[in-house]
């Protein structure tokens, strides 16, 4: 390992990253850079095109647009409004009612969605009105839609689990999804638990509680939706589906519903088509560069010296877990959570495996330790779009999502240090 | 965004609907002969690869044009007028040197080695070099855009000196 060479692309990134160049490109610039530094410069720039274009050359990747995509179809196809009545009519009666409303409303259309920022745009926008009306402080429900929201990322399908799976070279996707859905219930019953504390401290009202028939009804008119639940999984999990013809069938079946419930037409489907396409590739061309930098750091045996340099420090796995935690967490402040998961999951998983720490739980502790990161600037994908949508400003929900914060990072503690959480579903599935 | 630079999204756009809805038929097809038909179709999952690698780089390119690629825009954001033209510009040449270096002289090189190496893909019997070809492509359109966007940029700093509504396009 040359120092030089770590020290161009450190730096070089974080310059390019702080004057405003995007970061895929952020990214791939620094690694053009340095490799430079000891590649010829026509092999050089042959080897990062090669490595951006066979990195996306994998058909599980190709679940992460048709997510995306099953994603758009039932935001807009009326799907998320029916799961968001449902929750109400669960919950509503409860004090601090719609925070508990958006919290269940979040966690349910993320395990049909897999993406957070999906989850954040489509419960927040018909969230955050309803809570204004009922007098709620409209920073406050933006900062608890945006923490809800990550639990998209936790609670399976999820696309970051995906890239995950891609980047530790095979840890399986099935056992990896039956993994996220204990911690994405804790991650959400945290989050109720504080925001429900803070909703009755502000005097927030409580809705009058919900008869059985009206739940009834409200749960018949979600359940096509939230069957869509048991198709996708109940076939990944059985074995029928692989994540990617999940992805596409759930397509298939938003579209059916949503045509059905007559909120799009057949002349919707090219702008969904294309918002799709967009928000794909630039998910894509972070893989593609970030896999390009995880190449380099390996080139440059970073891995293996950072191994040896935790592993000298102690051996205690308890005191491990807890130092790549908080590195994580700094990392999960600048970075979006895409290069993240591929630049250190081939540093960090090793070292846990040596450990003793199985790397599904491992990959659990990853995304929902980065999935605090996207709630916070400055890089917060979910962040600015939980702004962006309840049209507020970041200074002003930093405030009311500190307690949030806190809550991640309880339920993150003890999703490391109780595996047996992320471990039980899969063992009883016989996945692993 | 200028009529030329409009032309070339439009038509990119289109382009990028026309992949993603044959991905999505593609899997699907994929699943319908393998339950329904118990013949499993033998090219259905080189093509979704394949078209995963156009949708990802055309859509870069795309992505590109209109801004969309996420960044930290703390400083973007705290200029105005000319230090704010000169900045989007360096970002703009940042952006152009990449693509120019990596995706077309980088990419020429990758598809002419391909090519001559003569790999073919293994069901589809498609030149890997052909596949390859989206590199360089799209290289050129992020050069493209990223000119046109340095163009608006001026326009928009001679048009009112000081009023930078239109330059300061959110990333």
């Amino acid at each position: 390992m040359e120092w030089v060479d770590v020290i161009v692309l450190g730096c070089s990134f974080i310059i390019l990253l702080a004057i405003g160049v995007p970061v895929a490109f952020s990214i791939g610039i620094s690694t053009v850079l340095t490799m430079l530094l000891s590649i010829k410069t026509g092999p050089a720039l042959t080897t990062m095109a090669q490595r951006i274009a066979t990195g996306l050359d994998s058909f599980t990747l190709l679940a992460i647009p048709f997510f995306i995509l099953a994603g758009q179809l039932m935001s807009r196809g009326g799907i998320a409004r029916r799961l968001i009545e449902f929750a109400k009519a669960l919950l509503a009666g409860l004090p601090g009612g719609l925070a508990h409303v958006n919290i269940l409303a979040a966690m349910l259309f993320a395990a049909i969605s897999g993406s957070s920022v999906a989850t954040a745009s489509a419960v927040g926008s018909i969230m955050g009105p309803r809570m204004e009306e009922d007098g709620y402080e409209r920073s406050f429900g933006a900062a608890v839609n945006i923490t809800a929201a990550t639990t998209g990322l936790i609670i399976p399908p999820s696309n970051i689990l995906i890239v995950f799976s891609l980047a530790s070279g095979g840890v399986s996707i099935t056992a990896l999804f039956l993994a996220g859905y204990l911690p994405g219930v804790l991650v959400g019953l945290s989050l109720m638990l504080v925001a429900g504390v803070l909703a009755v401290r502000r005097k927030y009202p409580v809705a009058r509680r919900t008869g059985w028939r009206q739940i009834g009804k409200r749960f018949l008119a979600a359940l096509p939706s939230l069957l869509m639940l048991v198709v996708v999984m109940g076939g990944i999990v059985s074995g029928v589906f692989t994540a990617t013809e999940a992805a596409a069938v759930a397509v298939l079946y938003a579209l059916i519903l949503a045509l059905a419930y007559r909120e799009i037409t057949f002349r919707d489907l090219p702008q969904i088509l294309l918002s799709t396409s967009a928000t794909t590739a630039i998910v894509l061309l972070l893989v593609g560069t970030s896999i390009g930098m995880s190449w380099i750091l390996a080139y440059e045996s970073i891995p293996q010296n950072v191994s040896l340099a935790l592993i000298g420090l102690t051996e205690n796995k308890i005191l491990v877990l807890l130092i790549i935690n908080v590195i994580l967490l700094a990392v999960g402040v600048f970075m979006d959570i895409t290069p993240a998961v591929l630049i250190f999951t081939p540093i960090f998983l090793p070292i846990a495996v040596q450990l003793g720490v199985d790397p599904t739980h491992f990959g659990i502790i990853m995304v929902l330790n980065l999935c605090i990161g996207l709630c916070t600037p400055p890089v917060g994908t979910v962040l600015f779009v939980g702004v962006g949508v309840a049209q507020t400003t970041i200074t002003r929900v930093i405030r009311p999502l500190l307690p949030l914060y806190i809550a991640m990072i309880v339920a993150l503690m003890i999703v490391t240090y109780l595996p047996g959480l992320s471990l039980w579903l899969p063992k009883l599935f016989g996945a692993q | 965004m200028t009529r030329t630079t409009r032309v070339v999204d439009s038509v990119l756009g289109w382009v990028l609907v026309a992949l993603m809805g044959i991905a999505v038929v593609n899997v699907l097809w994929q699943v319908f002969t393998r339950f329904v038909l118990a013949d499993p179709s033998s090219f259905t999952d080189e093509l979704a690869r394949y078209l995963l690698i156009w949708i990802g780089l055309l859509g870069a390119s795309y992505a590109a044009g209109r801004q969309m690629h996420l960044a930290i825009d703390l400083l973007p954001a705290r200029l105005t007028g000319r230090p704010r033209f000169y900045l989007g510009v360096l970002i703009e040449a940042c952006i152009f040197l990449f693509a120019l270096s990596v995706l077309v002289i980088g990419g020429i090189h990758l598809v002419a080695l391909t090519l001559t190496l003569g790999q073919t893909s293994a069901a589809l019997h498609v030149p890997l070099g052909y596949v390859y070809f989206v590199l360089p492509l799209s290289g050129l359109l992020m050069m493209f855009f990223s000119v046109g966007a340095v163009m608006q940029q001026r326009a928009a700093l001679h048009e009112g000196d000081g009023n930078t509504e239109e330059a300061g396009e959110t990333r």
